[in-house]
């Protein structure tokens, strides 16, 4: 068996420059599997190294002790080893077997879990991911696993920080299917709505050649977030869905469709009953929270339908047409509606009136000017994204390739590039 | 443990900053394998989610602490009373959450900030959604007797009517920062031109 001791010379002399670092590289790399072989006598190794200065080393010293299987006694010790490696590596070092890396967080994840101790994964996996990514526009292999830990450890606030981030560059579909769903769930728990729908619909709507479990209960989401946030749900997908979710998403989902046919009768006698009928369904998808959140959002859709029609109404009708016992109520539904900014409204209680408004932006405020700003800067990266990964494709002699064996009378309409209009 | 610096935080009375404090100290202290629980200042980190009105994290934090906490520390449950009338939204029950706990020394600063803070918000609130309101509806939303309830909307130039005890709403105009910075303008024209062309 080769001795290790030499190997750690190496790795405490070659971990400096670039050169010797590449150099060290070659060298773990043809030690891999002595360092397999001899595993589980590595921990007193990795106490004379540096894992702020060897990271590089360390990491394939770590990733080789921690593939043993490991005792319960052991887990807390384990997860304290890669934590305060995480938290002290050179990101560019570690960058270099980004596979490496990931396997050891996978490890701590694991680890945690058995431990049941998701917290203790949070803090490390956060900043894993920041480590990880060249870019905050990569989706990293553990973007997936710290926000699931987010969720277990019920730290969504957490989880936020990297959902803010656009994602453009994926390596992994299932690290984006995941990603997107536990994104979801995340935004769903701070009741941010409008993101989550943005995030499940990507799981919906995403490439996909055969039905997968992460798209479905997406999908079951997806339609009750539109209904607390739309009002509407709609059954018909975007062209640019894969025929597989067109086909299949439905027939999984079928109580959910119901509930949003239900929901647009605008009755709630009826979509409680649909809710009721369906109980025990709901709960096992775990969605039951989420499908009671629908039941009462009717009452706001139901008045939110009122401000399009009166300019003033009393209380009283109001209760009577959305089905409120009271007009007192009908005031604490108005009331809550205008203090979440989803009606302009004003409350006469001298003639028990509720007058309704126009929206008051007039969107000359500096605060509108630079969020338009913004947004327009936002759609010019992203369009400048889709040109350059469009030219990619077209340039690609795979693509080029099945495309010619398809249209087999080449016409060079075909390859027609992209719109020019929106290059900026 | 290290608390110095929530410490400093609750003496310079920077609320606002004890949330996302004991988000990140827990974070760190549990990843180090420390078993916290029992010396966590639960009532203050709830509070302090409560304070920057993040009523979400405060009811996933009550979430997360063991029972056997909830059930030796009163002031713990007492500051997530508070965040459970706020989730329901409970609007005067709020104020008596506040004042129906016996608050600790370390918690009656923010407690009371807090109480201010909501009183304004509420105020706020009132401005916003009423054009007249009852003198006893206007005390329940600011936590206040009634006499007080009418002092504090008059001196807000609000009109108080003692024949039909109603309070007929008055908003300020608000001023807003309308002054443009022309580079901005230009880059949105240049936009524009752009689409058109």
């Amino acid at each position: 068996m080769e001795s290790i001791e030499p190997l750690i010379a190496h790795i405490q002399g070659l971990s400096s420059s670039v050169d010797d670092i590449s150099h060290l590289h070659n060298l773990l790399k043809q030690s891999e599997e002595s360092l397999q072989s001899q595993a589980a006598g590595l921990a007193p190794f990795l106490e004379q190294l540096d894992p702020s200065k060897h990271s590089l080393g360390y990491l394939y010293i770590l990733e080789a002790y921690t593939s043993t299987p490991i005792q319960k006694e052991q887990a807390s010790e384990v997860v304290v080893f890669i934590t305060n490696f995480i938290n002290s590596c050179l990101a560019e070092q570690i960058r270099l077997v980004p596979e490496k890396f990931t396997c050891v967080c996978k490890r701590l994840k694991d680890q945690v879990l058995l431990l049941q101790a998701p917290v203790r994964g949070v803090g490390p996996l956060r900043t894993a991911v920041r480590k990880l990514q060249p870019s905050s526009e990569h989706l990293t292999a553990l973007h997936p696993d710290f926000l699931q830990l987010c969720l277990l450890a019920k730290w969504y606030k957490t989880g936020l920080c990297v959902l803010e981030e656009d994602i453009l560059e994926v390596d992994q579909p299932r690290d984006f299917f995941l990603y997107c769903y536990y994104g979801g769930m995340i935004c769903i728990g701070q009741k941010l709505f409008r993101k989550a729908m943005e995030l499940l619909h990507n799981v919906v709507t995403a490439p996909m050649s055969s039905t997968n479990a992460i798209a479905v209960e997406a999908y079951k989401k997806y339609i009750l977030v539109s209904l607390i946030h739309n009002g509407q749900f709609s059954t018909t997908f975007p062209k640019y869905t894969s025929s597989v979710a067109q086909r299949s998403l439905k027939n999984f989902s079928q109580p959910y469709i119901d509930l949003a046919t239900s929901y647009s009768t605008g009755k709630i006698a009826e979509l409680e009953s649909c809710a009721e009928a369906n109980r025990e369904k709901f709960e096992f998808d775990n969605n039951l929270g989420l499908v009671k959140q629908v039941v009462s959002s009717l009452y706001k859709r139901n008045i939110q339908r009122l401000t399009q029609m009166y300019l003033t109404l009393s209380l009283q009708d109001i209760a009577n047409t959305v089905q409120l016992s009271t007009p007192k109520e009908a005031e604490m539904h108005v009331l809550q509606m205008i203090q979440d900014g989803e009606i302009f409204a004003t409350i006469n209680q001298k003639d028990g009136m509720v007058s309704f408004h126009e929206d008051p932006e007039q969107y000359k405020t500096c605060e509108m000017i630079e969020h338009i700003d913004s947004s327009i800067q936002r759609m010019m990266a992203l369009s400048k994204k889709l040109n350059a990964v469009d030219e990619v494709i077209s340039c690609d002699p795979v693509y080029l390739a099945k495309a010619g064996r398809e249209r087999p009378r080449f016409d060079i309409d075909d390859f027609d590039t992209v719109p020019q209009k929106f290059n900026m | 443990m290290d608390f110095s610096l929530l410490k400093g935080v609750l003496e310079s009375k920077s609320y606002g900053k004890i949330a996302d404090i004991c988000d990140e100290l827990m974070l760190q202290v549990a990843a180090q394998g420390i078993a916290f629980q029992d010396e966590w200042p639960y009532a203050i980190h709830l509070l302090g989610h409560i304070y920057v009105n993040d009523v979400n994290s405060a009811r996933f934090l009550w979430k997360t602490i063991p029972s056997a906490i909830k059930e030796t520390k009163p002031e713990v449950i007492g500051a997530w009373t508070i965040g459970q009338r706020l989730w329901t939204r409970d609007y005067a029950g709020v104020y008596e959450a506040i004042r129906g706990f016996e608050w600790s020394p370390e918690a009656q600063g923010l407690v009371s900030a807090f109480s201010d803070l909501y009183t304004k918000r509420m105020f706020e609130l009132l401005l916003s959604a009423y054009s007249t309101i009852t003198v006893s509806d206007t005390a329940l939303f600011l936590g206040m007797n009634e006499e007080d309830a009418t002092n504090y909307a008059v001196q807000h130039g609000w009109n108080f009517h003692p024949s039909s005890r109603m309070l007929t709403v008055k908003r300020q105009p608000t001023v807003t920062e309308q002054k443009l910075d022309p580079s901005k303008l230009q880059r949105l024209t240049e936009y524009v031109f752009h689409l058109e062309h």
